[in-house]
């Protein structure tokens, strides 16, 4: 063995530089971010609570809750937060007078729903939470409506940003890069959708819908018309999404970095997706989370004008639609405005810390800082 | 830029005419028209009142003919509000809409942006996280409760504004502020985005390194480029907004263009609504090529494509 | 891009905001009103003949005036009685069928020409005619051939005028073109080898026409004439050419063969086809008012409505008009009954949100508020207790919120089943808690008040009786013969939160009581007219309004295939029952035949009445003679306001609340 071969390092060593590099080269943007993120606390605890959320919202029936639409007009209606509660009467039927009380006590529950619902009567029995947030004007118990309520909401943001995310982004991004005649061509396509009002489609739509023949054939193929209801949502979003990518895409697309990319021979997709989305990313979710809210609203007013979601079922804009009705100089029942808004601003809340987190998170300059 | 105004006009003939052909087919083609009421008429009454409407020609040739008159700006009587041109009912409301449309937006972009831009710079402190909770709070506070409690306050525990109507500017104070309430939230959000994503760039630090100070650093240099997506928003939002809000016009009696568009379009007043969708489209077109243009005077980055 | 325009860009957004303020500047000061009112709805027309509803009728009541004008009765407040108006009184026929008014003398138009018995003639004339397309136009069809000339109906033999394609504006129906009279000697209707919009073949008219003679207006029907041909103006050349036919505006049946007449400038005659009880309550109903012909000819419509133009006979005057917020209204010097207006000047807001209705209450802005809303009903009876005034003004109306049934479904096609629907719904609980107003439960379809008239009953709430009845029609305990439940029932309503809270209730009594699977869609409103007269649902809500004061009004419309049946019931010895009470002199025996029919009615049940409606006015005290009555007509002319007892109001601003 030479000095010199001693001097080098033995060969474990190189193949653990080896390993080492690899295990660098390999972390992508992503878990990049990830490992940023979960040192944010702020991003944590926000994330946990819709984690928790969304959780608590899919596993409802499962709660000790009371009936979201069972009435007692004469007895409960406009209750202020209190601490009775209205047994379920359920405990010890079987057969066909289990089934009449579950169709009594909750909505067309499906077969998910009806494996929670007899768990929940085998854990809890007649036992459920009393009416902390008040009862509404039906006599109905406010926070169980939250909870279901919280089902069809979270499931509309989800469906408006996943559809704004992929469409709305991908689109922008192209009009703005590739620029001249396609950037107009595709930006006048979305002034013209979003000219025409949505409610003319809608209208046209639930007239449609409202067939006879068209219902049953959607009945016949499983389509549920809240299904339609997140098509349109979804359709409706990605417009401003889309506006506001290639805003940005136009002033980064000068940037350096591009012609670097360029020159190393990178395709155009590749310069759009890989460089330059991820610098756009942290705009798109601050519109992300600012969205949220207008679509659960939004939902509210297609549910209103008969596309959506009929009662006795019930979503977290509607919640709020019918606060409207409460605020008079001459009373307010509070608790019918301050929950769902509170429901509404706690989602929106989390939404807004992790958009942060994730934005700095996801920041192509911080990389491997 | 001549030649991108005069192509932006073109393309804004072909849109209207688009929008206009879909809307009205989209229109026509749904059941149910004008004339029905919860008391049904007889078949003679029927027959009398579409004659008169053309509502009896064949789809294609009422298309021919409302298009030919919509061409020389005339959209005819309206069907609902009988005494009155569908071109009258926009010359009355349309001005309302605009006014509290541009005292609503003026707020919100002088609030928003000041807030974003306090956010930014002072950022994880008590204050950027109180303009947050604002921002939040703004967006998911649907405006009609916004507007009950300010009705609450204002007018009845107050005693300082009247609690609904139009023409005195008093009457502006309330709608104004809760119109402006989201849009703030908005700008607000989007500055603060923005802003910090300028404040690390290159040409930021040589700026200070000049020796500027923090506020020449900001609305000089800084501010140009974080205001793109606020400025992408405004487009849509300003088209939207100066056309009227049929919830803030409801609480505050306010007769303007939101109002007139909901009940148009719910009770079948076509011509009312088209009208108003092309109107709208207008707006929304001089809009957007108004923030085209000005990516390129606000950000030195952006250049005009001709 | 210029540097400069670079520089002054962030300059552009105060100069933006200056330029907004401008028009606000330009707000003019009004002169504040006597006495504001909410209006709901923006009135749609203030042409009598174009409209249909109660805004309307409040500001036409104002500004237009009939032969009779519908008042409070003084010896019952409550109830409202038909006094003379521009006709200073009539006599009535021994067959109860001709009506002879005497015009009022003094009587004039608002620009000071007299009104004479002719205003009538040519204002019916408008109103019937096709070309107005008069939605109310069935109000005047108990004049004898009034429904012929709306319907531009004619049989061979018929009395026909010919109007020429002479018009002096071709798009205004008045003036008319020349006016030829003859008889119709022979109809033919010609295929045109198009198809309409349902895909039926169009046809046209060639009208035969034997041509009488005319001198000073007066057609001599015994002269002989010549024979020529006439068709629609719409006709085309390949069919008017061959058949020799003159294209004309329109071929009618002869105006004068319709049931009114001026004999002289005072008196009109009213021929009517059966004897008709109510007819003076029509002669002061809105539609039928009469309107100025010279104004109307001279401006056309829409333009004769215009503030400038318009020409009026009521108490009061337009003074201006701005659309969706207020109608104002100034006291007309010239009415006939000048001392009997009180007050000067009226706002007539056009509200629509209750809530708003109520702020503008309770902030003064409003005198009387034509709505409450449902949740503050309770506070508003409260406030009237603590204050000791009576400011929330309850009544009962003529009307009835209904559910239809759809009897060509099954299994609502057994009235057993429909029996079973309407006994398991506890009204008494939704009027109590969900509409709150002191509406009354319904047990028929005809409200109770009407004076000499006994309603048809359908059962108290009783679900025992309703599970019984339903076991009957082969559904017990929900379950139908074959084992499988009895298929989901669908309650159709249209958007509106009211409508949707009872419908909640009204489901979750009917699955409680009948255990049976009841569905709600809700609708937006021309849909769900579209699927309520084509009849496609299962169950719909329904609201009628009584246009005049009779049962007849409730129950003509469910004859077999009625306009507004609208459920697919039929029934012979009911459609019989209402053509016997129709041509029936007597009154007393005519309120028995309809009451036997509304039992029939109600023992088939097509319908489920719900809850008869009741009006809900917010009158201030000061207010006098405000009264609330069965039909909520509140003539504005008569409203006085006590100003002692304003000015001492106001001084206590914080009672107001």
């Amino acid at each position: 063995m030479t000095d010199f071969e001693k001097a080098l390092p033995p060969l474990e060593k190189y193949a653990e530089m080896l390993q080492e590099s690899e295990a660098i080269h390999g972390i992508s943007l992503w878990q990049d971010a990830w490992r940023r993120l979960r040192r944010d606390r702020i991003s944590m605890i926000a994330l946990s609570f819709l984690i928790i959320l969304g959780v608590l919202a899919l596993f409802t029936p499962l709660l000790p809750l009371q009936s979201p639409k069972s009435q007692d007009l004469r007895n409960r209606q406009f209750l202020s937060p209190t601490l009775s509660s209205v047994p379920l009467q359920i405990k010890g039927l079987d057969g066909e007078k289990y089934d009449q009380q579950v169709s009594k006590l909750w909505h067309n529950p499906g077969f998910f729903d009806r494996m929670q619902i007899s768990t929940r009567v085998l854990i809890f029995g007649d036992f459920s939470i009393p009416s902390l947030c008040g009862t509404d004007h039906l006599g109905r118990d406010l926070l169980s409506r939250l909870f279901w309520g919280a089902r069809i909401s979270l499931i509309v943001g989800l469906v408006a940003t996943m559809v704004s995310l992929v469409i709305g982004v991908s689109y922008g991004a192209i009009a703005g890069f590739a620029g001249g005649i396609v950037d107009d061509v595709m930006m006048r396509i979305v002034d013209i959708l979003y000219s025409v009002p949505f409610i003319f489609v809608v209208l046209y739509l639930i007239s449609v819908l409202s067939e006879d023949e068209i219902q049953t054939w959607l009945e016949n193929h499983g389509i549920h018309r809240i299904i339609i209801l997140y098509i349109v949502i979804g359709a409706i979003y990605w417009l401003t999404m889309s506006r506001v990518v290639r805003g940005q895409i136009i002033s980064l697309k000068n940037e350096q970095y591009v012609d670097a990319a360029r020159t190393i021979g990178a395709g155009g997709m590749r310069i759009v997706f890989v460089h330059l989305v991820p610098n756009v990313l942290s705009i798109v979710i601050v519109y992300l989370t600012l969205t949220i809210p207008s679509v659960m609203l939004f939902e509210a007013f297609l549910s209103f004008l008969g596309l959506g979601v009929e009662p006795p079922s019930v979503s977290w804009g509607m919640l709020a639609n019918e606060s409207i009705k409460v605020i008079t100089p001459l009373e307010i029942h509070w608790w019918l405005v301050f929950y769902p808004a509170l429901a509404i601003a706690l989602t929106l809340y989390s939404l807004n810390f992790l958009g942060d987190g994730l934005r700095d998170a996801l920041d192509p300059r911080m990389k491997n800082k | 830029m001549s030649t991108f105004l005069l192509k932006r006009f073109l393309w804004m003939i072909l849109t209207l005419w688009i929008v206009y052909t879909a809307s009205f087919f989209l229109m026509h083609l749904k059941p149910g028209g004008p004339f029905d009421g919860e008391k049904k008429q007889s078949p003679e009454i029927r027959k009398n009142l579409e004659a008169k409407y053309h509502f009896d020609w064949p789809l294609w040739k009422q298309y021919g003919y409302h298009l030919g008159k919509a061409c020389r700006l005339d959209f005819g009587q309206s069907l609902k509000q009988k005494d009155k041109y569908v071109n009258d009912i926009i010359r009355e409301g349309f001005p309302i809409s605009a006014t509290l449309g541009v005292c609503g937006l003026s707020l919100a972009v002088l609030l928003g942006i000041s807030a974003g831009v306090v956010s930014a710079l002072q950022r994880q402190t008590l204050l950027d996280f109180s303009f947050r909770t604002l921002a939040t709070l703004g967006i998911a506070v649907p405006n009609f409760v916004l507007a009950g409690f300010a009705i609450i306050i204002f007018v009845f525990v107050l005693d300082w504004i009247p609690a609904a109507g139009w023409g005195k500017p008093i009457n502006l104070i309330l709608p104004s502020l809760c119109l402006s309430a989201p849009f703030a939230a908005y700008i607000s959000r989007l500055t603060r985005t923005g802003l910090l994503e300028v404040l690390n760039q290159d040409y930021i630090r040589t700026a200070y390194a000049k020796g500027l100070m923090t506020p020449a650093v900001v609305f000089r240099h800084a501010l140009r480029g974080a205001l793109l997506p606020v400025v992408s928003f405004l487009g849509p939002a300003t088209a939207g907004i100066l056309t009227g809000s049929l919830v803030l016009e409801r609480i505050f009696f306010i007769p303007g263009m939101g109002t007139h568009f909901i009940e148009a379009v719910l009770q079948n007043d076509h011509f009312v609504s088209l009208a108003i969708v092309m109107v709208y489209t207008v707006l929304l077109f001089t809009m957007n090529t108004l923030v085209d243009l000005s990516y390129g005077l606000i950000d030195p980055r952006v250049k005009l494509q001709d | 891009m210029p540097f400069s325009l670079r520089k002054i860009f962030p300059y552009l957004f105060p100069l933006f905001f200056i330029a907004a303020l401008i028009p606000v500047l330009r707000f003019e000061d009004l002169p504040p009103a006597d006495f504001s009112f909410s209006n709901g709805t923006e009135p749609q027309s203030i042409d009598p003949a174009k409209v249909t509803g109660a805004p309307e009728g409040r500001i036409i009541n104002a500004l237009f005036e009939g032969l009779y004008r519908q008042m409070p009765d003084p010896e019952d407040f409550s109830a409202m009685k038909p006094v003379p108006a521009l006709a200073s009184g009539h006599t009535l026929s021994e067959d109860k069928k001709t009506y002879t008014f005497t015009i009022r003398d003094g009587a004039t138009w608002s620009d000071g020409t007299p009104i004479t018995a002719y205003d009538w003639t040519f204002s019916w004339q408008r109103f019937l005619h096709p070309e107005t397309a008069a939605e109310y136009a069935y109000q005047l069809w108990y004049l004898t051939n009034a429904e012929k000339y709306t319907g531009s109906k004619l049989e061979v033999g018929d009395k026909v005028e010919i109007e020429l394609d002479d018009r002096q504006y071709p798009d205004q129906h008045f003036p008319r073109g020349t006016i030829l009279s003859g008889l119709l000697n022979k109809l033919e209707k010609i295929k045109t080898g198009e198809k309409d919009k349902e895909g039926k073949p169009k046809t046209v008219n060639i009208y035969h026409v034997e041509m009488k003679p005319e001198t000073n207006g007066i057609v001599d029907w015994k002269a002989a004439g010549e024979l020529r041909k006439f068709t629609n103006i719409g006709t085309p050349e390949k069919i008017s050419e061959p058949h020799g036919a003159e294209k004309v505006r329109q071929v009618l049946i002869h105006f004068s063969e319709v049931g009114v007449k001026a004999v002289d400038d005072k008196t009109l005659v009213v021929t009517l086809k059966n004897p008709t009880p109510y007819f003076l309550e029509l002669a002061s109903f809105y539609p039928l008012y009469p309107v100025q012909r010279e104004c109307v000819e001279k401006y056309g419509f829409p333009d004769w409505t215009q503030t400038d133009n318009i020409v009026t006979s009521g108490p009061y005057l337009l003074d201006f008009r701005k659309l969706r917020d207020r109608i104002r209204l100034k006291k007309n010097p010239k009415y006939w009954d000048l001392d009997s207006v009180k007050l000067n000047i009226i706002d007539a807001f056009a509200v629509q949100s209750d809530t708003t209705i109520l702020n503008m209450y309770l902030d003064g802005q409003l005198d009387w508020g034509n709505t409450v809303p449902n949740a503050s009903i309770e506070n508003l009876k409260a406030r009237d207790v603590d204050n000791g005034t009576n400011e929330l003004k309850i009544a009962p109306m003529l009307s009835t919120y209904f559910y239809r049934m759809n009897v060509n479904r099954p299994p609502l096609d057994n009235p057993k089943v429909r029996r079973a629907i309407n006994l398991a719904i506890n009204k008494q609980d939704i009027v109590e808690f969900v509409t709150r107003a002191g509406q009354i439960p319904a047990h028929s379809f005809v409200p109770t008040g009407l004076p000499g008239y006994k309603e048809g009953m359908s059962g108290e709430y009783n679900p025992e009786e309703a599970r019984r009845l339903l076991a009957e029609a082969g559904f017990p305990g929900g379950i139908g013969p074959d084992g499988e439940k009895m298929r989901k029932i669908e309650i159709l309503y249209n958007t509106n939160e009211g409508h949707r809270d009872i419908a909640e209730v009204i489901q979750s009594q009917l699955e409680e009581n009948l255990s049976i699977t009841v569905s709600l869609a809700n609708i937006e409103w021309s849909a769900f007219l579209k699927k309520t007269h084509d009849m496609k649902y299962d169950i719909a809500r329904a609201g009628w309004i009584a246009d005049y004061p009779d049962p007849n009004t409730f129950l003509d419309m469910f004859v077999t295939d009625g306009d507004n049946n609208q459920t697919g019931w039929s029934n012979k010895k009911y459609d019989q029952l209402i053509a016997d009470a129709m041509q029936e002199p007597d009154p007393a025996k005519r309120l028995n035949i309809l009451s036997e029919a509304e039992q029939i009615f109600m023992d088939e049940m097509p319908i489920s009445p719900i809850y008869y409606y009741v009006s809900l006015n917010l009158v201030r005290p000061y207010v006098k003679n405000f009264h609330p009555n069965i039909v909520d007509l509140h003539p504005l002319h008569i409203i006085e306001i006590d100003q002692e007892m304003k000015q001492e109001f106001l001084k206590n601003g914080e009672d107001v609340r």
